[in-house]
């Protein structure tokens, strides 16, 4: 049984070292990314005290199913993606090492403070890697506002220490705690805002989200599937972990925050269904997906959540890697000029397909698992405001995936039938085994929603309430 | 009062950052805010007349003699974290006026991609 402190530390380590030996870089990240994967599997559960300290007074680490449901999306996502544009690593191995340190510690950590550094990390790598899309204003952006992020999430974890005596999540959330403290109070709103606003930046919630724009819509094939993806479920997982601790505590922060994820959501699939660049739908659709994940986790339902998010990871990396790909092989990402492009790319096109259609939540997917599982939630929790909103921007969602899809695979013109005549002329996208890659990816979506059963028993494990005292003391 | 001037200083970083489109006065801005936090957090642990949090020979009266030190491991994490960013927001600098051979954010952009 390994430590988990290895998911973080083993990245880490290796980026020093891949420092040194420069032209071996790349084959350092691969087997970095290998061994966490590997890893993954050999993790002791339960909770670890670093550095010998007791546990209010060390950090503490806690490989719960949480947390491991987590880890695996963010590490074998990042495996996939390294399989499929390793090419366009460059020079960022040490970069994309550091970030996957990052992420493994925001999943893994109780500590808010620790969170934070962990959050800088992933944060800074990330701007590291969105000066791949070549445009530093945008990337000098993201550094602003992420900075700022970091700045009020600090200000408000200080706060929160010098009103309750400790970072430890677990601890200001445990029943001793509660008593001593009235949460629900004025002056506990303050940090708990300042620490939602300062993950807000990260998860692309309107208003804080300005970065992603510029951001996701200069992402090449590497960091578009990394960003909307790996990134994004780090942060979800995080989000989950301060809100199913800290957040229950007040019921003032629950309410801002669905308002803020009904606000995103909303304002997402507006946005996405107004664009005809297919980078630009996608971001768009990412930070809807964003903003219905928090709104699922701030009213604790976590089941769905970690569906959203799983659905979220699996399909957007496909469509990100494949509208990369066409961007790269016809120079151009509009929907209009590509008609047909799926054509004579059937096997990619397929692909293309299920996850489009999983996101938008049509039977037989995995997205319509997550999406029924999200509303039978919300209705059961006798809301039907929330529900309501949802199911009118289901619809826009599934409106502009079936506009983009019937665009890729249907060149014609209106009132004529498709016709290979009017489709662009025919390019080669990917490898032969790059395609099966990602063909492969598809088979998981389609079968999760085929077989929700199964799927819905292994994240079942995953969504448990994230903290309860007895996993302070170890074990689950 | 400490306090009250730390947040001061991070409001005047707000605003410095949402004042200017010149790169170089976001990260002057961005720098405030984030030293307005260092010494929000170094007063969080300040006790007036204590002591150091080491073993010292003095008396041991009261363990809230001690100054915190914990507020004194996070502000040096955070003096760090906020010099990385400091100086990768000024390489991304240095690559805007390469590019645009401006540093005035609102003299670039209108391209296609915006």
């Amino acid at each position: 049984m390994i430590n988990p402190v290895f998911m973080i530390a083993i990245p880490l380590g290796l980026a020093f070292i891949s420092l040194i030996f420069k032209k071996a870089s790349k084959w350092i990240l691969v087997a970095g990314v290998t061994i966490n994967v590997v890893m993954l599997f050999l993790l002791e559960w339960g909770s670890v005290a670093m550095g010998g300290f007791r546990i209010p007074y060390g950090i503490q680490l806690m490989l719960s199913s949480y947390s491991f449901t987590g880890l695996a999306v963010v590490n074998i996502m990042f495996f996939v993606i390294l399989l499929i544009s390793f090419d366009k690593v460059e020079k960022n191995s040490v970069v994309l090492l550091t970030a996957l340190a990052g992420m493994n510690g925001m999943i893994l950590t109780m500590d808010l403070f620790n969170l934070f550094v962990f959050m800088e990390i992933t944060a800074i790598s990330a701007y590291i890697l969105s000066m791949k899309g070549k445009k530093p204003e945008h990337s000098f952006n993201y550094l602003v506002l992420g900075s700022i992020g970091g700045v009020i999430f600090l200000l408000g974890t200080i706060i929160f220490y010098a009103q309750t005596g400790t970072l430890n999540m677990a601890i200001i959330s445990s029943p001793v705690q509660q008593s001593a403290f009235d949460f629900s109070s004025a002056t506990l709103f303050i940090p708990f805002f300042l620490i939602f606003a300062g993950m807000a930046v990260e998860a692309k919630l309107i208003p804080f989200g300005g970065w992603v724009k510029g951001v996701y819509g200069n992402a090449d094939r590497l960091t578009g599937p990394l960003f909307s993806s790996v990134y994004a479920a780090a942060i979800l997982f995080a989000m989950g972990r301060v809100f199913g601790e800290l957040f229950v505590l007040n019921e003032t922060i629950v309410i801002i925050v669905v308002i803020t994820g009904l606000i995103t959501f909303a304002f997402g699939e507006a946005a996405a269904f107004r664009q005809t660049k297919m980078r630009r739908i996608l971001l768009f659709s990412s930070i809807g997906q964003s903003g219905l994940a928090v709104i699922m986790l701030a009213l604790g339902f976590y089941f769905p959540a970690v569906l959203l998010i799983v659905n979220n990871a699996l399909s957007k990396f496909i469509m990100f890697t494949i509208t990369g790909k066409l961007q790269e092989s016809y120079g151009t990402e509009n929907y209009k000029e590509l008609k047909g492009a799926f054509y004579k790319n059937k096997m990619t096109g397929v692909a293309f397909s299920i996850a489009a259609l999983s996101m938008a939540g049509l039977p037989l997917f995995f997205g319509f698992y997550a999406k029924l599982n999200v509303l039978t939630a919300l209705f059961g929790g006798g809301n039907w405001f929330i529900p309501a909103v949802i199911l009118i921007f289901a619809i826009v969602e599934g409106a502009y995936f079936i506009r983009l899809l019937i665009s890729l695979w249907a060149p014609g013109k209106e009132g004529e039938y498709a016709d290979a005549k009017h489709a662009v002329e025919t390019r080669k996208l990917f490898k032969p085994i790059s395609v099966a890659i990602i063909f492969m990816l598809s088979l998981v979506i389609l079968a999760a929603g085929l077989f929700p059963d199964f799927a819905g028993k292994t994240i079942t494990s995953g969504a448990k309430a994230p903290f309860t005292m007895s996993q302070l003391k170890g074990g689950e | 009062m400490i306090r009250l001037a730390s947040l001061i200083l991070i409001l005047i970083g707000l605003y410095g950052v949402f004042s200017t489109r010149n790169v170089i006065k976001i990260l002057v801005g961005v720098n405030i805010m984030e030293l307005g936090v260092n010494i929000f957090i170094i007063s969080i642990g300040f006790v007036n007349g204590g002591l150091a949090p080491i073993l010292t020979s003095g008396s041991f009266s009261s363990a809230l003699n001690f100054v915190d030190p914990l507020a004194q491991a996070i502000v040096l994490t955070s003096i760090v974290i906020g010099l990385g960013i400091t100086t990768l927001g000024l390489v991304f600098a240095r690559k805007i006026h390469v590019n645009y051979g401006t540093y005035d954010l609102s003299k670039i952009g209108g391209g296609s991609d915006d």
